[in-house]
């Protein structure tokens, strides 16, 4: 009864203030003030501001432009998922099954992710740029190709050179996090299955999986969030070419904001995001539900 | 017998995808520090052997003499340093409480703090760039720090979280009938406890800040005050590219992340796992 009453006292308000404090002025006052602005002329230099109503939403979405940086967005973020995903789980279930060296590799393999976004940037651009290039002249060398390839300005080629890139940079992150989801499992439930006779195969959807399954859900929705939302890569190695081949939504924003300066404009795109992403979510969400039933 | 071969088979197989991997992991890093010590003259000749054949520190004289990049590496570690501060001292007061102390109000608090992290930073960027032009701020270093708050309490908080619920709470129950108070049991009872945890996540805070491009590209437009990821995008912008300085640059810059990373590896592995069943 005493603890109860000593939890009420006016200090304990005092440790939790600052976080609220921030939680209000930096997060949800812009959103809300985002929201406003989307319904607004806002620009980045005028300072006069009047209500267009839903004058912003109407010119983005009539805009094919956004249409293809929505598609382009859902692509890549598809694509770099499955390849985070596909990399990072064997990657762990490698070292799962290796007896010397984990630790080596697992500090070797985690190094990409301590990279900067501007450095991945720089130094990729500076290994595939086509004319001094390593990784071209290497090619070249080695008589793979008759020409020089141009990774980051060919049409064809650019999209899966940065999905490379972005599943070099992501794996580790994936890996990191099965490999210990997979140290959470019981040993018993394998040997129990082993003397049941079930294969590897059999071992890993009936015992592993459910079991990570909860880390797994948020591990995809933290990725697909990410890399949807995720700006600088993409825009540091190509900044949405060659000829808008590689514009996301995020980088459509940006140039919306920054360089038509039309920030009323970019808050509207980025809350049609923000809806996008939240029906996403809440697939996922119903979909583990329902494994979760089945099982 | 036939399963035990197989199992070796697997287990050999597992071995050359790691070191293929592994290879993978590590050569842009090698590539950017034996860059940084060769001529441009060996830069530009192919095939360049992997080792430079004659050292120079060319590149790192003319990053740190003509372009002044130090100046700018003394801006990210002044803003990282002190938004590491911040959200340590924050975060760790917030997750304690609650913890402790509003452990309802605490967990809507906590996922709304995760919702945050399903905001993009373009969109916060518009009214944070706004705001701080309002109040004075933009093109500050003060601004960015406040503005990394935005990101690095929310995680941090969320990580700390997990680690106070270790604390055994017939520990602090002993302080009080000492006569100790709230204050003085989470500094010299709860906060050694979990100093291991809040060491963690200072670092992992200062590489988050030290990499951040986004907010500091949009919020800081004058030279003097850029961080280093904006300022190695600004060199690029230079008539002539000079990939010997530009790696040169990034051998600085990446390094410190690294040799970071690496002193966290054990806890970063544990921390999304733990969070998960909060």
């Amino acid at each position: 009864m005493k603890i109860r009453k000593k939890k009420k006292s006016p200090g304990t308000v005092l440790f939790i203030l600052p976080t609220v404090l921030l939680f209000v002025l930096l997060l949800l006052y812009p959103v809300l003030s985002s929201v406003f602005y989307s319904f607004t002329n806002k620009h980045l230099i005028k300072t006069r501001l009047d209500m267009v109503a839903f004058e912003n939403y109407a010119s983005v979405l009539r805009d094919k432009e956004y249409w293809n940086a929505l598609l382009t967005s859902s692509k890549w973020t598809l694509i770099c998922l499955a390849g985070q995903f596909l990399i990072g789980f064997t990657a762990a279930l490698s070292l799962e099954r290796i007896k010397h060296g984990r630790t080596l590799f697992r500090t070797l393999l985690i190094v990409p992710w301590a990279f900067p976004t501007i450095i991945i940037a720089l130094v990729w651009k500076y290994l595939l740029n086509g004319v001094s290039g390593f990784i071209p002249n290497l090619l070249l060398k080695l008589n793979w190709v008759s020409a020089a390839p141009q990774f980051l300005s060919n049409k064809d080629l650019v999209f899966p050179t940065l999905v490379f890139i972005n599943v070099w940079f992501g794996f580790p992150l994936i890996m990191v996090n099965v490999l210990s989801a997979l140290q959470t499992v019981p040993k018993e439930l394998y040997e129990a299955a082993r003397i049941d006779g079930a294969k590897s195969g059999q071992q890993f959807f009936y015992i592993t999986m459910p079991q990570i399954n909860p880390v797994i859900t948020l591990l995809l929705i933290l990725r697909t969030v990410w890399i949807f939302n995720n700006f600088d890569l993409i825009y540091l190695i190509t900044g949405g070419g060659p000829a808008g081949l590689t514009k996301t939504v995020s980088i459509y924003a940006y140039e919306v904001g920054w360089g038509l300066k039309s920030l009323g404009r970019s808050s509207a795109v980025s809350i049609l995001s923000l809806i996008f992403l939240t029906i996403v979510i809440v697939i996922l969400l119903q979909l583990q539900k329902k494994t979760n039933k089945n099982e | 017998m036939h399963g035990l071969k197989k199992n070796k088979v697997r287990v050999a197989g597992s071995y050359i995808y790691l070191t293929i991997l592994a290879l993978l992991a590590v050569f842009p890093l090698l590539w950017i520090i034996v860059s940084s010590f060769k001529s441009n003259n060996e830069m530009n000749k192919f095939p360049t052997s992997f080792f430079p054949k004659e050292l120079t520190m060319r590149n790192y004289n003319l990053v740190f003499e003509e372009l002044k990049f130090g100046n700018n590496m003394l801006n990210s570690l002044i803003v990282s340093f002190a938004s590491t501060v911040l959200t340590v001292v924050i975060a760790a007061l917030g997750a304690y409480a609650v913890v402790r102390f509003f452990p309802k109000f605490g967990k809507l608090l906590t996922q709304g703090l995760i919702l945050a992290y399903m905001l993009p930073t373009i969109l916060l960027a518009v009214p944070y760039s706004i705001t701080l032009g309002q109040v004075g701020l933009l093109n500050t270093r003060i601004g960015l720090i406040i503005i990394y708050l935005s990101f690095s309490v929310p995680y941090a908080l969320w990580l700390l979280v997990g680690f106070f619920k270790t604390v055994p709470i017939q520990i602090e129950e002993a302080a009080s009938v000492d006569g100790a108070n709230k204050f003085q049991i989470f500094v010299t009872v709860v906060l050694p406890i979990v100093a291991p945890g809040i060491v963690a996540v200072a670092i992992y805070t200062f590489i988050n800040t030290w990499n951040e491009f986004l907010y500091s590209l949009v919020l800081i437009n004058s030279r003097d005050k850029m961080t280093v990821a904006v300022a190695l995008q600004s060199l690029q912008g230079q008539e002539i590219l000079d990939w010997g300085v530009m790696m040169a640059a990034s051998t600085v810059v990446v390094i410190p992340s690294v040799i970071f990373f690496m002193c966290i590896q054990k806890f970063i592995a544990g921390g999304l796992a733990a969070g998960s069943d909060k």
